[in-house]
């Protein structure tokens, strides 16, 4: 169950990929982690209608068939869940699009195994659009974080994290964006941005956000989480760029 | 008449919820709060007098406004109870998928261990 990424990580670490019809790109995804390090990869699978499942069995991952859909966070929570259950101390999570470079893994994980914070979260802004550095402003306002990709599921979260993460409050939440980061910053949890590469999706467009109307949607459901839940935020730890 | 139809309709409703509870459509706890609204509207219907005297008393100049503030409220409050309540069963069903879907994934894993040469 150790860790080899890069540096040695002597915890049991594994790595986590929510995954809805990607049936097309999770084998390369895959293979990628597995040339990069020897970690356990667990899939997700959030009820796909394609063959996520056996393409990723295939691949060599352990997949956690979720019966009906829950979301990208609710299969994440699901896989961390799965992390606590057989007691990984680390876990690592990754998008099944492609998108996040398997090569940025030691860099992500350092801050983490160095006891420096809790959670590392894999930062890309250059990727942002003009619409979603909008959105983001909007969204770093109303919830008063200050970090700088909220919305990266490129993440590295210790036990301390991941207890809290498993847990029923976070299982009320639809995104892993800003209720997750509030939740963590609520129970101290140190969370730091790293700057890592990220490619471009495989197969060119998002599942979670499809249509403008599930952007508005999304938009609505952040900010109201975002202004509710703010001054969680006032007593707790300010994240620093980790360099 | 409006009072009388209003008490029968009341009552009516009463009947219809015990029937539902007595068939098992629908759960007692939540009967027995359906029922008093059931029993109070069959009341103010059969004795209008009561809530015009109620709106003299808060200086409520046309009584049927108390009655449809208050309903309002009550079915403002209830509503607002549906969805915590919805929450909790959302997060329940929630959790237990995740664990289903968990618990087949390891079994996944021993089936697989058990059938490979090794028996590991």
């Amino acid at each position: 169950m150790s860790a080899s990424v890069g540096s040695p990580t002597p915890s049991p670490s594994i790595i986590l990929i929510p995954a809805y019809n990607e049936a097309d790109v999770i084998a390369g995804v895959i293979a990628e982690i597995n040339d990069t390090c020897k970690l356990p990869i667990i899939v997700i699978d959030d009820a796909s209608n394609d063959d996520t499942r056996s393409v990723a069995e295939t691949a060599g991952a352990t997949v956690i068939p979720l019966p009906t859909q829950l979301g990208a966070w609710g299969a994440t929570q699901a896989g961390l869940r799965y992390a606590l259950r057989h007691g990984y101390d680390i876990a690592i999570t990754m998008d099944a699009d492609g998108q996040h470079a398997a090569s940025s893994l030691a860099t992500l994980l350092r801050p983490v195994v160095g006891g420096v914070a809790d959670v590392a979260i894999g930062t890309c802004t250059r990727r942002g659009s003009l619409m979603r550095r909008i959105a983001w402003h909007m969204i770093k306002q109303a919830s008063g974080l200050t970090l700088e990709d909220i919305t990266s599921g490129f993440r590295v979260y210790n036990r301390k994290a991941i207890r809290q993460l498993a847990g029923w409050r976070a299982t009320l939440l639809d995104y892993q964006d800003i209720g997750v980061l509030l939740l963590l910053q609520s129970k101290g949890i140190k969370i730091v941005d790293v700057p890592v590469n990220m490619h471009a999706r495989k197969n060119g467009k998002s599942k979670v956000f499809h249509s403008w109307l599930v952007v508005a949607y999304y938009m609505c459901i952040t900010l109201t989480l975002g202004l509710s839940k703010r001054s969680m935020t006032k007593h707790f730890y300010r994240p620093e760029a980790a360099r | 008449m409006i009072s009388i139809i209003t008490g029968i309709i009341g009552l009516l409703v009463a009947a219809i919820i015990l029937m539902l509870v007595r068939r098992d459509n629908l759960h007692a706890q939540h009967g027995l709060g359906w029922i008093a609204v059931a029993l109070g509207f069959a009341l103010l219907g059969f004795s209008p007098g009561i809530i015009d005297w109620a709106a003299h008393s808060f200086g409520v100049t046309y009584p049927p406004v108390l009655a449809l503030t208050l309903a309002i409220v009550f079915l403002v409050i209830k509503i607002l109870l549906m969805d915590i309540e919805h929450s909790r069963i959302q997060v329940r069903q929630q959790r237990l998928i995740q664990r289903v879907a968990m618990l087949e994934a390891d079994l996944k894993a021993l089936s697989r261990a058990d059938q490979s040469p090794s028996g590991h």
